[in-house]
């Protein structure tokens, strides 16, 4: 007994050490060495894009670096999972994906606890919610793409920290399996049909997708862009009603039924529809009122391990092809550079077709959400959270 | 009297928990399973489980956290099992500071835990007071990313681990055993390897699957040092398909449990059957 | 390791006093270095503001913040609730299939299934309470088409406290079983036969023998639960999305927060916890130390 313990441990430790040690071949890009040529530098300077053919030195340090640290991008958000598997394929870097789930505030402080670490834990770009950008300036390195002139001035700081990327608009996804009847637009939420039958699809103190769902639907009872209070009210009248489940939802969560109205963004909700593959049966619903757009910004990481391949991902995300990408089925996002794209015919009709008609949306300013942030995040337990008692 | 006399010889008592044991048990896992099969409409099948396991990201972690649990069972036993057995022995008045260091792993949360190891391993190695750099830093190559995950799955584990060893060497006599190995000229080794060890069986193997279930469900620590376990992974799934990710945990539980039956069987399942002594 | 550092063969008794603490030092050396000293470096920042300069603001926060101070409360109570239901569900079920009677073959299963249903824990664990006790969950259907019995009418709710101590027990109580089974099979049975022959019932068997004797073990590993189910985040947010304001999830977001949030807060109540535990640990050791009478 005790000779056989021996082989087996001796065994099992030698293919833990030699699995342990063997870099990419059993571990995922998640692993990877850091290239010699990676600098402790600091912040880089200010630079804007060089025109054509230096673009070629950019490719040439970013190959150098061979790799790019991204973080909380799920494949199926946006169809990143394409535009990663396309960047891979036409620039041979390898990509580490750092916790694909991560929400904003994560990623922020993925940031700043690995200030001086150079693995592959420090992200090189963070794609964040709107309002997390100009607060964390000082966390980035500012960068102008080639195509900078074509982004709406609205959606980018005007020093480069950071550039809107996509945008979509806040949706319910009903699940016409469980719940046959469809609501139309934020009031209707609250109809006792609905008991118990309304998520959110993250923690509004966390969350971006989740603080502005909260500010969408302030536009739609009363409230303003410069008071997202209304939202507080209204998602404190939803609990009260008994209307709000407090699960933070996903498509399991909806496709199981326990929560079959889950409140997202339509390019989730629609790529959601897709997945499910008509089981269960789900209609997306973009409310009639306070049709809310949500614009996720793109930056560069000051202490970039691969500041010059996170560059390089900046240039493809901007390109045409990058923001089609984002377009284009599976993808359902509005890419930030649309107006451009579509004044020059760059589109192609069917993915003209796929993604949501959202005309007459609201885009909130940058101080208008961060207001809206700060009242929502400080505010959300005293509306809706701390009645909950804990008595059985 | 009688009637208590009847109790105790039909194990009734024993049966009623055990059955409510099991019924907590079983009840969610089918209620996961039952839901696993439904991904086509209006049919039972298999589909869900096709499609996860075609994912190649599905055997890669899986793989890597079973190997990385391994290795902290092993860790953790090196650790605890002298660190008990001296305490036992000869330091008593250890006994405390060691419980108390063992819960503050279970008490400081895990994310702090996990920022913790980046700020100190995330940066090279210095010699302290000077800027002489011994190495670079360890989270830099996988080799010390790895060594430092298992090195925080470790403490995760540890509070469990020392408990139950703690347990199993409170019901044997490390006095006389020692004693008596030492008059027959043992050294430290043989008396801890062979004569302390082999009493434990029962104690090393709940406090092996306590550290391998530990490991497998770890979602915190790896996140941070982004490495590629399994429980992330499925974490991720879950966020946005629907029936794969209730196909996934329902057979890695299955798998998790026959690998526990191989814990079981090389730690000689016997021997735990029969009772520790 | 142990055997490098100690001397060979020496008589029990006369180990010299400091060489003594030779044989802890591997396990002290790696607490400090994974451990105490990353835990300590970033709780350092609890007692800094947001520049920097030296606060005890945030420690103060802890007493004053009416959230916080009721975070902690409702955080003790869940643990303590899971602690003690966990432990004696799970004690019974150790002594189900040690003494119990149960036939082998129930007690490997039973420890196997233990062992898993500890590695159940966040996003799978609450997936599957929520299909079985959720709003569509088979059993609340089963309970609704069968016994025509509508928990939800009757106030029932999985998103509650008592919802999330159900669903904590299920990686509590297979901790009890795992660790207390093997203390069982530490009752002789000499000590049973021995009490019977002095004409004692089961009962006074139980209270004035075993009990005692395992009392220790049991109290211990019961603190032990209620440290895990005190510092457990993910089964939590995973099922009620935050809205049961615990500790750690407060502290998560604190911590992964903006910078609007406060991560010295976060770091704070990290630290207020490890201050809990500290006073429960006083208070556990003075329990053990009664119960200890009993051993020799």
């Amino acid at each position: 007994m005790k000779n056989k313990f021996l082989i087996v441990l001796s065994v099992l430790l030698t293919a833990a050490i030699m699995a342990s040690c063997a870099p990419a071949a059993t571990a995922t890009p998640a692993a990877t060495e850091a290239p010699a040529a990676a600098t402790q530098a600091p912040a880089p300077a200010a630079t804007t894009a060089p025109a054509a053919s230096p673009m070629d030195a950019l490719i040439a340090a970013a190959k150098a670096e061979g790799s790019l640290n991204v973080i909380a991008l799920p494949h199926d958000w946006c169809n990143y999972g394409g535009v990663i598997s396309d960047f891979k394929a036409q620039y041979g870097l390898t990509i580490n994906e750092i916790t694909p789930d991560a929400g904003s505030g994560d990623e922020i402080t993925a940031i700043t606890a690995n200030k001086d670490n150079k693995g592959p834990q420090a992200p090189d770009v963070v794609d964040v919610g709107f309002s997390f950008g100009e607060a964390n300036k000082a966390l980035f390195a500012p960068y102008k793409v080639s195509t900078w002139a074509t982004i709406p001035d609205s959606a980018k700081s005007a020093d480069g920290y950071w550039y809107g990327d996509y945008y979509g608009v806040m949706a319910f996804m009903v699940n016409t399996d469980v719940q046959p009847k469809v609501p139309q637009d934020w009031s209707d939420l609250l109809d006792p049909a609905y008991k118990g039958q309304v998520a959110l699809s993250g923690d509004p103190r966390v969350s971006n997708q989740a603080i502005q769902a909260v500010f969408a639907s302030a536009l739609a009872n009363g409230g303003t862009l410069d008071n997202a209070q209304a939202g507080l009210d209204f998602f404190g009248k939803l609990n009260k009603a008994g209307n709000l489940v407090p699960l933070i939802s996903n498509n399991g969560l909806v496709a199981k039924g326990e929560t079959p109205i889950r409140i997202t963004w339509d390019y989730n909700a629609l790529a959601g529809v897709d997945s499910f593959n008509g089981n269960p049966k789900v209609t997306v619903v973009i409310p009639k009122s306070g049709r809310f757009a949500g614009v996720y910004v793109q930056a560069i990481s000051a202490y970039a391990p691969h500041p010059n391949a996170a560059k390089l991902w900046m240039e493809y995300l901007y390109s045409d092809k990058g923001q089609l990408t984002w377009m284009a089925k599976p993808g359902y996002c509005h890419p930030i550079r649309e107006a451009d794209l579509r004044a020059r015919g760059a589109v192609p009709a069917d993915v003209s077709a796929a993604v949501p008609d959202v005309s007459g949306a609201v885009f909130p300013s940058d101080a208008q959400l961060s207001g809206a942030k700060d009242l929502i995040t400080k505010n959300w337990d005293k509306a809706v959270g701390s009645d909950i008692k804990a008595a059985p | 009297m009688k009637f208590v006399t009847w109790l105790r010889r039909a194990p009734l008592w024993s049966g009623f928990w055990y059955l409510l044991g099991v019924l907590y048990f079983v009840l969610p896992l089918y209620a996961t399973f039952d839901f696993s099969l439904r991904i086509e409409r209006d049919k039972i099948g298999l589909l869900a489980y096709q499609k996860a396991f075609a994912d190649p990201g599905f055997l890669q972690t899986f793989v890597y956290s079973n190997v990385l649990a391994v290795i902290t069972i092993l860790v953790g036993l090196i650790l605890v099992v002298p660190t008990s057995y001296w305490i036992r022995l000869r330091l008593p008045e250890a006994r405390r500071v060691v419980e108390y260091v063992t819960t503050l792993a279970l008490v400081i949360p895990a994310i702090v835990m996990g920022f913790g190891l980046v700020s100190v391993f995330g940066a090279p190695i210095k010699i302290p007071f000077t800027s002489i750099q011994l190495t670079d830093s360890l989270l830099n190559s996988p080799v010390g990313t790895n060594f430092i995950v298992v090195m925080g799955y470790t403490v995760l584990a540890l509070p469990l681990m020392y408990r139950s060893i703690d347990t199993g060497m409170r019901t044997i006599d490390v006095r006389v055993l020692t004693e008596a190995s030492q008059s027959l000229g043992a050294n430290w080794f043989t008396i801890i390897v062979k004569i302390i060890l082999p009493n434990l069986r029962a104690s090393i193997l709940s406090g092996a699957l306590l550290t391998f279930a530990i490991v497998v469900g770890e979602v915190t620590i790896s996140s941070i040092l982004n490495v590629p376990a399994f429980s992330p992974y499925l974490w991720l799934l879950g966020q946005h398909k629907a029936y794969e990710p209730a196909a996934l945990s329902f057979a890695s539980f299955l798998l998790i449990w026959a690998s526990m039956g191989v814990i079981q069987i090389v730690t000689g399942g016997r021997a735990q059957a029969a009772g520790a002594h | 390791m142990a055997q490098t550092a100690l001397p060979a063969s020496r008589s029990s008794t006369s180990t010299g006093g400091a060489g003594k603490w030779l044989g802890v030092l591997p396990f002290f050396l790696f607490a400090i270095l994974f451990l105490i000293w990353p835990s300590a470096r970033l709780m350092v920042a609890a007692f800094l503001d947001d520049k920097g300069g030296f606060t005890l603001a945030n420690l103060a926060a802890l007493f004053q913040n009416q959230t916080i101070v009721s975070s902690y409360l409702l955080s003790i109570e869940i643990s303590a609730v899971t602690a003690l239901a966990g432990g004696i569900f799970g004690f019974f079920l150790a002594y189900s299939v040690t003494i119990g009677g149960l036939p082998k073959p129930l007690r490997s299963m039973l420890i196997t299934f233990s062992a898993v249903a500890s590695n159940f824990a966040g996003v799978p664990l609450a997936f599957a309470f929520v299909a079985t006790l959720g709003r569509t969950g088979f059993i609340t259907a089963i309970l609704k088409n069968i016994f025509g019995v509508n928990i939800y009418q009757s106030g029932f709710n999985l998103y509650s406290f008592l919802g999330l101590s159900l669903t904590y027990m299920y990686f509590q109580f297979p901790l009890m079983v795992l660790i207390m089974a093997p203390a069982l099979d530490s009752l002789k049975n000499e000590w049973r036969e021995a009490a019977e022959n002095l004409g004692a019932t089961v009962f006074q068997y139980w209270w004035h023998v075993a009990l005692p004797i395992l009392l220790p073990s049991i109290l211990g590993t019961m603190f032990l639960l209620f440290a895990n189910s005190f510092g457990a985040y993910a089964t939590a947010y995973a099922l009620t999305g935050g809205s049961l304001p615990l500790i750690t999830i407060q502290l998560r977001a604190q911590i992964s927060g903006d910078v609007l949030h406060n991560p010295s807060l976060g770091y704070a109540m990290a630290m207020g916890m490890v201050i809990i535990m500290a006073v429960s640990t006083t208070g556990y050791i003075w329990l053990q130390s009664r119960s200890e009478r009993w051993l020799k």
